[in-house]
């Protein structure tokens, strides 16, 4: 083996590095290790001068391997491969050695932080020195997206996708696209009406050509990778065929089975036979399976005698699954209201009048159960007291976070009390008002005006008093505890993560952040990205967010997920493990170990002669390494990652510098 | 000079930064609720003070910290996990190192070092209330029953300890006590900010338990011993249960079944220790629920909600001046709006703390104390 | 023997821990300088042989550090891995190896703050079993040669 020509660029990342790490050290240091040919230091290597620094060295000093010794290669790996690319050498030659996360940023002393980054330095030289050029292959892609989750956020995501040419599938767990957004009534700053801005979008995922919604449906399983996933979607039985129900309703009235509402946050009833709002999508009625007397108990079929022309009713409906390819997904799950029942000492539960905002929507809202009118035990209440951050902001029921909307909600709702009861006594407890976006804060003032107490500090315990409620906190401003009675206390709910999401989530190796929402790519960076290729979020997946920005992130997650479709091709792993098939034992313990069944034992030509030993189909390979680490000869090895590398690697970081 | 801070063993300063100042704990607290206006006892700026305080003259000055009852309302409210009420302990312990305390309280920590116990009365007085009882000694049995401080001295509560003894007979289980060898928990003495003489106890009352080998199980009467020995004892053996816990076991079992009527009208006080610092809600209505005849009703303010009734944290020896109203006044009036027959309590401050309302409420016809000790003592 | 420093030869897989201490790295949570990160794919990749040979190398302690249980990004790695070296106490004890030089654990992309727990744990567990003797009779063998 020709011996290697190396160069060594040390990174200052402005003071980042050199604050802490003295890079002339470093610099001289590496000049003294085999095989480096150049050793030199830069203010900002992936700035554009840093890189032609390293592609003028590549051809004037004819090296081979490359080291950068920076940021996190999880970080500029990509950059300085393209710069080597680009110069003609091959991008795998590259190692770095991470001294601004693992050395500048964690220890404050510089001799430390200096001799730690030189045992890294030599490692990545010597692992350098042992690496072999390796070859990117491409796959085609099915140009096919899905977008799991029916709400604005993957609403809009579907059909910005489907806008684009490619064919969408929209899977919703429920009867109904909508999501939360359809049970609201008005929407900040601004007013607007909610349904009203959302069921023309509702209408043209089901009109649009290019997209197939799944409705009532579940993803069960995923396999595959960017470009090819195979996905496994469960249908549940509607027990009423959506094409051919025209929602006449007719057989809804001789359902003698009453359920909770769930549209209705719970607060009217249904028929077991119903459909879940008037402008709901798929414009079908659906049988509740947990309800229905037939499929419960064996009897009844009233409903099907009424539909026998068109005859969509089919209550011997089945569960089934499908199979589905795709390219690209995108994660729009949404959130779940907190339970209020969590925080007992707020009445909810116990004191019919005291109702979440969710509930709230619903009773306010023209298609409610009380037509909009605000009634409580049908009267119309004197004073109305709203309660802030309930389940947001609190560590007792483990939510460190804040939900982001319940500030602008309540100020909503407040107006909303106003125009209902001009002469309403209305309260509002907050800790902080969060009022940051476009016209929030201007919306916040607005409401302030129209005679609302807002009391800084909040409210600890509720109980009863007679016929009122009392809610007892403190306002701080005047370091006093506080006693308002209320017919009506509505609670802030925050967000938390939908409930399925979890599992979803490990089905496609989505990590979640500590609070429990889906992890984005990078917190600045690549904030619909997951770490999951070919993977997007959009909306309260990742975390609280308003419409706006639901509708914004979807929008980016939707130009992220067309990028492979359109491309049509997207790059297979790389690092992917090779055999020596002399050296196999063709014992198996790899095929066991690869969790991609990427390996198989086949005749293989060697020389002359044939022998059985592993095969590693390169498409699926993933590069995890694990087949690797059970070849007791060594035979299989991951690219870039092989024994020899890491040994060798382990050697040198062992040592003493 | 040594900084205050440090000298606030429990108390991790740094965390007080993280309370937003939302009064969650002023408006829960129920000291705040029966102090008054002018001169309000604060919790909520007690931190405050405190994160701001320069040095030195944080304790100083502050005579109301004795108020605090302890129950634990603020720290259990906080969303932002600061424990206010252990900043209330802390205080009092630098207060009780300075000595610069009210005689009443003094006096009780003085008795601590003598006598082992919070009355002042000599150890030879903890046998009064088991006379003409035949009993097993503690290292004989399986079972301890520990009966803890009050309910051995005060006459009116050494009838509680007495139906512990008639139930676990009746029960047929094997038992045994300290007696006169019984040594305070140090609950009180700890919220009273005492550490000293608390790790004396502690350990004294370690050495006890640990030693006799037989002991698995210690049942107290009170919740305030158990809460002690649960969260402050992490060296000892054996399990120990408030005495709700061990008779809704054996209510789950079937070993107690209460057959006799209790035909009256019972609503029952959750003690802040046993409710809301350790969560048991459920025990001792699943008690009261298993008596036939009896008609179960419950506070508008309940479980979580509960209200103290301002017998812990050392409340059994100081009285707040000028208070409009005492919160166990306002429990018994309650219970009497509801047409109660019986107040039941499970612990034997509360049902000290409550039957001096109803009797300086005159109401003595009206409504009764009694602990579920006793009412299922008259079942079975 | 206090100013012991001893070294910890650390293997986080890319997706998890790797990126959990680039959090600690961002967040600038200070950890002691004794660990040594090398990056792999996957915690499955670990071969025990590895671990064995950083203690032979110079390592006082070894960690292996990947996603929590359900969350490798290749499915299941992470469980072959801890059925893999579960045992590799039992065998260093049987290399008269004290068990402790030896750690995994579980660290995901957002837990800088745990990252720099169990640096800080890892060290202070090994710097109280003191230098690692295969390493030291190495060094002594050499010396004497
Ligand atoms: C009381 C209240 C009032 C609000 N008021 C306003 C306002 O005035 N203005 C404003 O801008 N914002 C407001 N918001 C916020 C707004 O509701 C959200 O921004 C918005 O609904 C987020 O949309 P989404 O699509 O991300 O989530 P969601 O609306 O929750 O939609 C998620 C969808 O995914 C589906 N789903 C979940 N899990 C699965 C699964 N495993 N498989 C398939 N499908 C699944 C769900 O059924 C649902 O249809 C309010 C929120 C609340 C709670
Ligand atoms: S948005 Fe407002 S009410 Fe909601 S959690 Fe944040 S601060 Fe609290
Ligand atoms: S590296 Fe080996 S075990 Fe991993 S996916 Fe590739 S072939 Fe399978
Ligand atoms: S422990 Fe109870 S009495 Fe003391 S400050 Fe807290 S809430 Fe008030
Ligand atoms: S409840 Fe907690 S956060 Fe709120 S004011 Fe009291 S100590 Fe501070
Ligand atoms: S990728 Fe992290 S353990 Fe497998």
């Amino acid at each position: 083996m020709a011996s290697k020509r190396i160069g060594v660029y040390i990174c200052h990342c402005g003071v980042n590095i050199a604050q802490n790490v003295r890079i002339d050290d470093l610099r001289a240091f590496a000049a003294g290790l085999p095989g480096v040919r150049v050793a030199q230091n830069y203010m900002y290597m992936c700035s554009e001068p840093g890189q032609e620094m390293i592609r003028k060295d590549i051809a004037e000093n004819r090296l081979d391997r490359i080291v950068v010794v920076a940021c996190s290669p999880r970080m500029h790996e990509p950059t300085f491969r393209n710069a080597m690319k680009s110069a003609g050498l091959n991008p795998y030659c590259l190692e770095m050695a991470n001294i601004r996360e693992q050395c500048a940023w964690v220890h404050k002393d510089a001799d430390v932080a200096t001799a730690k980054a030189k045992s890294l330095l030599a490692a990545a030289v010597t692992k350098v020195s042992l690496l072999e050029p390796l070859e990117e292959r491409e796959v085609p892609v099915t140009k096919t997206a899905m977008v799991i989750g029916g709400g604005i956020a993957g609403i809009q995501a579907a059909l910005d996708i489907a806008d684009s040419g490619f064919k969408t599938y929209l899977v919703e767990k429920d009867a109904s696209i909508g999501g939360h957004m359809m049970q609201l009534d008005k929407t900040f700053p601004t007013l607007d009406c909610s349904a009203c801005i959302l069921t023309p979008k509702m209408a043209d995922i089901k009109n649009h050509p290019n997209i197939e919604l799944l409705a009532y449906s579940e993803v069960t399983d995923v396999k595959g990778f960017v470009g090819n996933f195979k996905v496994t979607v469960k249908r549940k039985p509607r027990y009423i065929d959506e094409n051919i129900c025209n929602a006449c309703g007719s057989c809804a009235k001789y359902c003698a089975i009453a359920i909770k509402d769930s549209f209705n946050a719970g607060l009217s009833k249904l028929q077991a036979l119903h459909i879940p709002f008037p402008q709901a999508i798929p414009a079908a009625y659906v049988i509740d399976p947990l309800a229905c007397r037939y499929t419960r108990e064996g009897t009844c079929r009233q409903c099907e005698q009424v539909c026998k022309d068109l005859n969509a009713i089919n209550l011997d409906m089945q569960e089934h699954s499908i199979e589905l390819d795709v390219g690209t997904m995108i994660m729009a799950t949404g959130f779940e209201p907190f339970d209020a029942n969590r925080k007992p000492e707020l009445g909810y539960g116990r004191y019919e009048n005291v109702i979440t905002g969710m509930e709230f929507e619903r009773i306010v809202s023209a298609s409610g159960p009380n037509q909009g009118q605000l009634l409580i035990n049908g009267k119309k209440p004197k004073e109305v007291v709203f309660i802030q951050c309930v389940g947001s902001r609190d560590k007792t029921v483990g939510n460190e976070y804040c939900s982001r909307v319940c500030c602008m909600y309540t100020a909503k709702h407040a107006h909303l009390v106003r125009e209902k009861l001009p002469d309403a006594k209305i309260t509002i407890f907050y800790i902080d008002v969060r009022a940051f976006g476009k016209g929030y804060e201007e919306f916040y003032d607005r409401v302030k005006g129209e005679e609302v107490y807002y009391r800084r500090g909040n409210v600890s315990e509720v109980y009863r008093k007679g016929d009122k409620l009392i809610c007892r906190g403190e306002d701080t401003l005047l370091g006093q505890a506080l006693e308002v009675p209320a017919d009506l206390v509505v609670l802030a709910v925050g967000l938390e993560p939908s409930p399925g999401a979890r599992e979803l989530g490990q089905l496609l190796k989505l990590s979640k952040s500590p609070d429990g929402f889906f992890l984005e790519g990078h917190p600045k960076l690549r904030p619909v990205e997951t770490g999951s290729d070919g993977v997007f979020l959009a909306g309260c997946c990742q975390g609280p967010k308003d419409i706006p920005d639901t509708v914004a992130q979807a929008g980016a997650a939707a130009a992220k997920a067309i990028i492979p479709l359109a491309q049509g091709m997207v790059k297979t792993e790389t690092m992917v493990a090779r055999v020596r098939a002399e050296a196999c034992r063709a014992c198996g313990y790899c095929v066991d170990a690869c969790p991609y069944d990427a390996i198989a034992l086949g005749e293989v030509r060697l020389g002359r002669a044939t022998k059985t030993a592993a095969v590693v189909n390169e498409v699926l390979c993933k590069s995890c390494g694990a087949c690797s680490a059970v070849c007791l000869s060594g035979a299989i090895q991951q690219s870039g990652f092989t024994d020899d590398q890491l040994l060798a690697v382990i050697g040198a970081i062992g040592k003493e510098y | 000079m040594q900084d205050a801070y440090e000298r606030c063993v429990y108390l991790e300063r740094l965390g007080l930064f993280g309370c937003v100042q939302c009064g969650k704990c002023t408006a829960g607290c129920p000291i705040n609720y029966v102090t008054t206006q002018e001169e309000p006892f604060n919790i909520r700026r007690l931190v405050y003070d405190v994160l701001n305080a320069p040095g030195e003259e944080l304790a100083s000055e502050k005579h109301f910290l004795w108020q605090c009852t302890t129950c634990g309302t603020c720290s259990l409210r906080c969303p932002k996990d600061i424990k206010p009420r252990d900043v209330v302990m802390n205080l009092r312990s630098i207060l009780v190192e300075d000595g610069t305390l009210p005689p009443a309280i003094r006096d009780v920590l003085k008795s601590i070092s003598i006598n082992y116990n919070p009355w002042s009365l000599g150890k030879e007085k903890r046998a009064e209330w088991y006379k003409g009882l035949e009993l097993k000694d503690a290292s004989e049995a399986e079972l301890c029953l520990y009966v803890g401080c009050t309910p051995a001295f005060d006459s009116r509560l050494q009838k509680l300890a007495r139906s512990a003894v008639a139930i676990l007979q009746k029960l047929g289980i094997d038992f045994g006590i300290f007696g006169t060898e019984e040594i305070c928990c140090g609950n009180e003495i700890r919220r009273l900010g005492d550490t000293w003489s608390f790790d004396a106890l502690r350990e004294a009352n370690t050495e006890l338990f640990n030693g006799c080998e037989n002991i698995r199980q210690v049942m107290t009467l009170s919740p305030h011993c158990w809460n002690t020995f649960r969260n402050e004892y992490p060296g000892l053996k054996a399990e120990v249960l408030h005495y709700s816990i061990f008779l809704a076991r054996q209510l789950a079992s079937g070993a107690l079944k209460p057959a006799k009527e209790f035909a009256k009208r019972v609503v029952y006080h959750d003690p802040c220790f046993l409710g809301k610092q350790n969560e048991i809600y459920d025990e001792p209505r699943a008690l009261l629920k298993s008596i036939p005849g009896i008609d179960f009703v419950e506070f508008d303010r309940n479980r979580e909600n509960s209200l103290c009734c301002e017998g812990g944290g050392g409340r059994m020896w100081i009285e707040i001046e000028h208070a409009p109203e005492r919160l166990a006044n306002i429990r018994v009036r309650d219970a009497v709006e509801m047409g109660a027959d019986v107040i039941a309590v499970a612990c034997p401050f509360c049902l000290l703390t409550l039957e001096d309302a109803v009797k300086a409420m005159d109401l003595e016809g009206k409504v009764q104390v009694m602990d579920i000790l006793e009412i299922i003592n008259t079942t079975i | 023997m206090s100013s012991f420093e001893p070294k910890i030869v650390a293997f986080l897989c890319n997706w998890c821990t790797y990126a959990g201490a680039d959090l600690a790295g961002t967040s600038r949570y200070q950890y002691p300088p004794n660990v040594r990160v090398i990056r792999v794919m996957c915690s499955s990749r670990i071969n025990p042989a590895f671990i064995i040979n950083a203690l032979l190398e110079g390592a006082d302690g070894v960690l292996v550090s990947g996603c929590h249980p359900g969350e490798c990004h290749y499915t299941s790695g992470n469980y072959m891995a801890r059925r893999r070296l579960v045992l590799m106490h039992r065998m260093l004890e049987y290399l008269g190896i004290h068990p402790d030089r030896f750690r995994m654990s579980w660290v995901s992309a957002s837990e800088g703050a745990k990252w720099a727990e169990v640096v800080t744990e890892v060290t202070e567990a090994v710097k109280v079993l003191g230098p690692n003797v295969i390493k030291r009779e190495q060094v002594w063998m050499q010396q004497s040669l």
